[in-house]
């Protein structure tokens, strides 16, 4: 979600960003569930393509809701993170105030 | 036209047909839309994967890519659900009142037969170890009692005199006509026959386990197969035959 967060991709070019870009090592067809479950969930938009280097492609594109999703997701992370950080340093201070972290049901 | 050469368009039709074989029960316009994503990133894949053999070009491609069921494993269980709802919804309230009147019952018969069979086996299986068990305590016993008769006379006429051991009958009649030491032989004897009888039926009863264990699987394998066909045809009665669209995908 993040890799499209910021641009549109297709599958391919999805793997390609992801294999480059960070240390995840994935058998390139699993991406393709995923999209579809986004898909699904409308968290992404998918639209075929021409393309003049070969067959079609089929492009997929974050929703309004899937930015959404992704936001909550980014800020719950960064006070997971926070949180471990200072496990980290030995401090035993309280949470960041005025932000719960959320546990998603399902 | 094909993109590939020869060699290779056939390996590419080959692990596409086995993807479409595993999107059986996925609607016919999700399985083209899927396999032309599929077979767009395999044509690319393909054509940035550098080297001479253009075999090992691909079989590195789909190597990467995965197998189909890894592939495919997300897009399974919506389908289902959908499919149910899909087609002819008339057609599948009759067969489902056809199955609760006449098959249900039947199938409730079937399955109790077949689970009273198999707690017979089981009983069965209970008792010859029972009994193999037995002879081997009988066995044990035995041959404690004769080696005490043997090493121990007095504790084994103290025994006897207590009640603990009571040689009575046809046996205790017979053992009387010898003297105390081949009694305790004779008692040996027999407690190494009991014994080896009880070790025979347990080694006995390790191949049959093994050949009801494949008597269960047989039957099993055959019920699970029955059972697939008969959800597959009724799954795919009113469905548009996959072939026809997958035709113009998968190459010559």
């Amino acid at each position: 979600m993040g890799v499209l967060y910021g641009a549109r991709h297709y599958g391919y070019s999805l793997v390609r960003v992801l294999s480059e870009s960070s240390s995840i090592s994935l058998k390139e067809g699993t991406i393709y569930p995923i999209l579809a479950r986004l898909d699904r969930d409308g968290l992404v938009h998918a639209e075929w393509v021409e393309s003049d280097q070969g067959p079609p492609r089929k492009y997929y594109a974050l929703t309004p809701s899937g930015r959404q999703l992704f936001d909550a997701l980014s800020q719950e992370l960064d006070v997971l993170v926070s949180l471990v950080q200072q496990k980290g340093k030995g401090a035993d201070q309280p949470a960041p105030a005025g932000k719960k972290l959320v546990v998603r049901k399902g | 036209m094909s993109n590939y050469p020869e060699v290779v368009a056939k390996i590419v039709n080959d692990y596409l047909e086995r993807v479409k074989l595993q999107l059986r029960l996925v609607s016919v316009q999700e399985q083209v839309e899927f396999l032309r994503e599929i077979d767009s990133h395999l044509l690319e894949a393909y054509q940035q994967t550098p080297g001479e053999d253009d075999v090992a070009r691909i079989l590195e491609v789909l190597r990467k890519f995965g197998e189909p069921a890894e592939v495919v494993a997300d897009r399974l269980p919506g389908a289902m659900v959908r499919s149910g709802t899909r087609h002819n919804l008339p057609l599948y309230i009759v067969g489902g009142i056809f199955i609760a009147l006449f098959g249900l019952p039947l199938g409730s018969a079937g399955a109790g037969v077949l689970v009273g069979l198999l707690a017979a086996l089981a009983g069965f299986l209970a008792a010859y170890y029972a009994v193999a068990g037995s002879l081997l305590l009988v066995g044990a016993v035995t041959m404690l009692v004769g080696l005490a008769r043997i090493l121990l006379p007095q504790l084994f006429d103290r025994l006897v005199a207590l009640g603990y051991i009571q040689m009575g009958g046809p046996v205790g009649e017979f053992l009387d006509n010898f003297p105390p030491f081949y009694q305790g032989l004779l008692m040996i004897l027999f407690a190494s026959t009991f014994a080896a009888g009880g070790l025979g039926m347990l080694w006995l009863g390790r191949h049959m386990l093994r050949g009801l264990r494949f008597l269960f699987s047989l039957t099993f394998d055959w019920m699970r197969r029955v059972a697939q066909s008969a959800r597959r045809s009724l799954l795919h009665g009113n469905r548009e035959t996959p072939e026809r669209s997958r035709a113009s995908l998968v190459r010559p």
